[in-house]
């Protein structure tokens, strides 16, 4: 990681801050427009999509019903849920968009989230051994962790995770590698289990029975719109997910470097550890604006659509400071992305001669 | 209170599964909006039929509600809820119109007096126009009109005439008898809110006896005094009804306590004004845990997640450094400053991040 001194630090957080004040001083009936544009959105996508589905026996017809239902489950777990969960428009005191009472339409608990994202992986963003979301205990992505063979095989666990994605997610806070280990015990974890089992019913009840059961003769279909539904959400949250934090340039950080750590050193750390891709406004919108991961990642709680508007003065700001603007195309980041998952697949020695440029070891 | 009526039955449940909220009703609203704001299912909406203006700086709104709204007794008041600037406002307001009007013509009235430097009803009277919408809650409080047959005395101040009113409406229309006495105080006539359907009272019904002082005009003797209340035959036998801002209540209940008036004799409409701005250095203060029933004091800056922690509560809470919002948590009254942003919140209720909260005098946290 680039490494600055205290006073730089200091001054790399009063900059940080001002971007952000500037914006907190500028929130208003823009941004309340902009969340209830994107709700009402999202409402007519699902109702539409789940209105067409029982006539999904013609083909175009499935077609547009998997498409705009995929799409409302995209928008609302990306830019609506995700958004509001961080508590983006907390400000708003509007109770349907509080990010403590709200639920998402995707298996993991909301509370689950806001303890496992909000607060374990926004916090400790990138360091090895506290932040979960990297590699989520199954992918083996850094040299800090040790080669096995099992890793080997981690390209076809990551396509699985990707296909499954909500449920990985959803059991994210298991903590299945201290499980592994009898660090901890699964009747600890059975308040989580519980949790688990009755939104992720909830969600597969919805869309797996009960929606299939009430369009009866058609039923097969419902339900393979449904999954398929489902299906598109899951690999696409999961790539831009996975675009947002393992880049190739995206930094890893060890438990000792960040003890006790100033806010000039979390922004910094955010700054190096994420990354951002380009493209159109709609791919903004449908990635709930993660494509601004590295903006997302300094201020969480910024309403989203704003960080195309202040990408640029971030940009300066690291320029000012040497730090490394982490971004390309998404075709660029991600093939970065498969790159580093089959890269460290394989043992070190071989690794480090196919792909030098995962040769350097962490800062 | 429709959401707990319904929370029992089986389509609840079903809703709750579906669309993954306590309300799944309101699950429709961006699109029930769009056809028509009043068939909104979070909130009970109101549509605004008329704005007239009573004074300079007061006036009187007539509202629609959606027809599920429960109606009112007179004397009650509603809270009016609107988004200023995307920011959701709550306040209370007194029913100035008859159960009648209600019934009738399926609409209640507010009269709302500009404060100066007030957020919500400047807004009201700059941006709310015909046609707008606004949320209303059910109507409630217990400032209810005297029993027939018992004479009475009423003392008012200001814009708190607007209860008061629904009161006299309805019990000149039910023809009572008994002396109704109202002594109304403004401060100058210019002031008086209401004035032609209080005249039109005093017209057409001769049971009331209305006396309007105005006490920043020349004599200076009009404001209440016990000479005043000399002059109300059979003060004794009355039920006393108090409106108005909190130093006139005051004065009256101790005038009327001095002449030894029962307590239950005596009922009371306060509101307060705004606070005042506090300093921002002056931090520290009482803080209300509402739900624990506890209670803290805090000198200096500590945030309220410290505050909590050393009362010995354990409120759900994350990064302490107020990126996570884990610990966001619901302020019902009371003001904070934002270690973060330096900001002072208002004094309402609204979500404040508990780790970066810093409070400034009393402080009520449901937690």
């Amino acid at each position: 990681m680039k490494r600055l001194i205290e006073s730089q630090l200091s001054e790399l957080q009063q900059d940080l801050d001002q971007i952000r004040n500037q914006v907190l001083a500028d929130l208003g009936e823009r941004d309340a427009r902009y969340i209830r544009k994107i709700v009402h959105l999202h409402r007519s996508l699902e109702v539409g999509g789940r209105a067409m589905m029982p006539f999904g026996f013609i083909p175009p017809v499935f077609l547009a019903a998997t498409g705009a239902l995929g799409l409302s489950k995209i928008i609302e777990n990306m830019e609506i849920g995700h958004n509001v969960m961080h508590g983006q428009y907390d400000w708003m005191n509007d109770p349907s968009l509080n990010s403590q009472t709200y639920e998402w339409d995707t298996a993991c608990g909301g509370d689950s989230w806001r303890r496992t994202h909000n607060y374990e992986h926004h916090t400790y963003t990138n360091i090895i051994g506290k932040d979960r979301d990297y590699g989520y205990d199954l992918l083996r992505l850094s040299d800090d962790t040790p080669w096995r063979p099992a890793h080997l095989f981690q390209f076809t666990n990551y396509l699985l995770l990707s296909v499954f994605f909500q449920w990985g997610v959803g059991l994210n806070e298991l903590d299945f590698k201290r499980l592994r280990n009898r660090e901890i015990t699964l009747k600890e974890k059975r308040p989580f289990l519980k949790e688990f089992f009755r939104k992720g019913g909830r969600q597969a009840f919805k869309d797996y029975v009960f929606f299939p059961l009430v369009t009866f003769p058609v039923a097969p279909v419902v339900l393979a719109g449904n999954v398929s539904a489902n299906l598109m959400r899951n690999l696409w949250s999961s790539t831009v997910i996975f675009c947002g934090h393992f880049t190739q340039d995206a930094e890893t950080f060890t438990e000792e470097e960040c003890e006790g750590e100033s806010k000039g050193h979390w922004y910094l750390r955010q700054l190096t550890g994420s990354s951002n891709f380009t493209g159109s406004r709609w791919v903004h919108l449908l990635s709930g604006h993660l494509s601004y991961q590295v903006e997302h990642h300094i201020f969480p709680d910024l309403p989203a659509h704003r960080y195309p508007e202040i990408s640029e003065q971030v940009q300066a700001v690291c320029e000012k400071y040497g730090i490394h603007y982490n971004t390309g195309s998404f075709a660029k980041q991600y093939s970065t992305v498969l790159k580093r998952i089959a890269g460290y697949s394989l043992p070190d020695r071989l690794r480090t001669r196919l792909l030098p440029e995962f040769s350097a070891a962490p800062a | 209170m429709l959401a707990q009526l319904q929370a029992s039955t089986p389509l609840h449940w079903l809703g709750r599964q579906l669309f993954n909220r306590n309300d799944p009703a309101a699950f429709f609203d961006p699109l029930l909006e769009r056809i028509d704001p009043l068939l909104a299912q979070q909130t009970i909406r109101a549509r605004i039929v008329s704005v007239t203006s009573e004074t300079a700086d007061t006036r009187t709104f007539v509202l629609r509600p959606a027809n599920r709204w429960q109606g009112f007794r007179a004397g009650q008041h509603i809270t009016l809820t609107l988004d200023i600037r995307g920011v959701r406002h709550t306040r209370t307001f007194s029913l100035s119109a008859t159960p009648a009007q209600w019934q009738e013509h399926g609409t209640v009235s507010i009269t709302v007096k500009r404060i100066k430097g007030g957020l919500v009803t400047g807004w009201m009277h700059d941006c709310l126009n015909v046609n707008d919408t606004v949320s209303v809650s059910e109507a409630f409080g217990e400032f209810e009109a005297p029993p027939v047959a018992e004479s009475a005395l009423y003392i008012v101040g200001g814009s708190g005439i607007t209860p008061v009113l629904s009161h006299l409406e309805t019990m000149a229309a039910d023809g009572f008898h008994a002396p109704i006495t109202v002594l109304y105080y403004v401060r100058t006539r210019q002031d008086i809110i209401a004035s032609e359907r209080l005249t039109a009272l005093r017209a057409q019904w001769p049971a009331l006896t209305l006396n309007i002082f105005t006490t920043d005009e020349a004599e200076p003797n009009q404001r209440l005094s016990d000479q005043q209340l000399d002059q109300v035959p059979d003060i004794a036998g009355r039920r006393f009804y108090l409106c108005g801002p909190t130093g006139l209540m005051d004065q009256a209940t101790d005038l009327l306590y001095r002449r030894n008036v029962p307590e239950h004799r005596i009922q009371c409409t306060r509101f307060s004004t705004t606070a005042v701005a506090l300093d921002s250095t002056s931090l520290g203060g009482t803080v209300q845990f509402a739900q624990s029933g506890q209670q803290a004091e805090s000198l200096g800056d500590a945030s309220l997640l410290d505050i909590a922690e050393a009362s010995g509560l354990r409120p759900k809470h994350g990064c302490r450094m107020g990126i996570c919002h884990q610990c966001s948590c619901r302020k019902t009254a009371g003001t904070v400053v934002n270690r973060l942003t330096g900001k002072t919140s208002g004094n309402g209720e609204e979500i404040i991040q508990l780790c970066v909260s810093v409070p400034t005098g009393t402080v009520s946290i449901d937690l």
